[in-house]
């Protein structure tokens, strides 16, 4: 059994999906999270959503936080791509109320951790 | 006088259509850039611009795979057992990843398998190892490599029993 990890650790030349630099891929996340920021009252009151506007912040935050260890440029705009794709579907209300929901994750059971829950689950 | 008022207005009716033009550019389409016809023309402009990346790309963040299931999960790289009842080796030419088991249930009253994991049947062939290394580092994947086993080939020959030096006339001498 070889493990013998791979290291890439050299640079490349490749096109680029639409930033040039750090600085403006930051630009675009900063605009995404602010076009967001601003659109979260609006949905919350088009889908009739039971979450406050404070919590909606907080998780948009959060989403956002989640990635922030991406430092490749590409896949910085591919994430602002999806990001975007994602508000104009909820500024459009071409999403549903279930679709907003699934942010918040609410009807999900977290995982158990410690070995009597997971024994009581009957997982291993 | 007239020239001025006519200038001044017509300052603001372009200052206003500009206003507008700017406000029908939709504040949800502001983060990934404008309009398609600047876009094409951006493009032109940027034709022959790169960037510099890491050799090392990361997909997982923009994947679309849950976390828990880059995270926790572990790929074995091994090439498959030629079949055993027949004596073609085309199955050993291949490296294939595989990712670690997980709970499978049985049905108890029709002995149907069930699981709930959704790369449990994943089997992605490769030509080599490292392009199944590549794949799994790409995606973020834990990944361990089972060494090949290649069949010893004996040199096999009837005279060889009768050689004069290599001690196998073993009831003649």
């Amino acid at each position: 059994m070889a493990t013998n990890r791979l290291v890439q650790q050299g640079v490349k030349q490749v096109k680029p999906l639409l930033s040039v630099d750090r600085t403006e891929a930051r630009r675009r996340v900063l605009n995404l999270y602010k076009a967001w920021y601003r659109q979260i009252p609006y949905a919350l009151k088009a889908f009739n959503i039971p979450v406050s506007v404070k919590r909606a912040q907080d998780k948009l935050r959060e989403l956002f936080l989640k990635n922030k260890h991406v430092t490749d440029i590409r896949a910085i705009d591919m994430l602002v791509i999806k990001g975007q794709m994602d508000l104009v579907e909820t500024a459009n209300i071409w999403k549903q109320r279930t679709h907003i929901m699934m942010f918040f994750k609410d009807t999900v059971n977290p995982k158990p951790t410690d070995f009597l829950s997971k024994f009581y689950e009957g997982q291993d | 006088m007239a020239t001025a008022l006519t200038t001044k207005l017509l300052g603001q009716i372009r200052i206003s259509s500009r206003f507008i033009r700017s406000r029908a550019k939709s504040s949800v389409t502001v983060a990934t850039g404008s309009s398609e016809s600047e876009l094409e023309k951006r493009d032109a402009e940027r034709k022959d611009i790169t960037i510099t990346v890491n050799e090392k790309i990361d997909i997982s963040a923009i994947s679309g795979v849950p976390d828990e299931h880059i995270k926790t999960r572990t790929v074995r790289i091994f090439v498959p057992a030629r079949n055993a009842m027949q004596s073609g080796t085309y199955n050993t030419r291949r490296w294939r990843m595989e990712f670690d088991e997980r709970e499978r249930w049985e049905n108890p009253l029709m002995g149907w398998v069930s699981t709930g994991d959704p790369l449990s049947n994943t089997e992605v062939n490769f030509q080599s190892k490292e392009d199944a290394i590549a794949f799994c580092e790409k995606n973020g994947w834990n990944w361990f490599v089972e060494d090949e086993k290649k069949p010893k080939m004996l040199r096999k020959s009837y005279g060889a029993n009768f050689s004069w030096n290599k001690r196998t006339r073993v009831s003649t001498k």
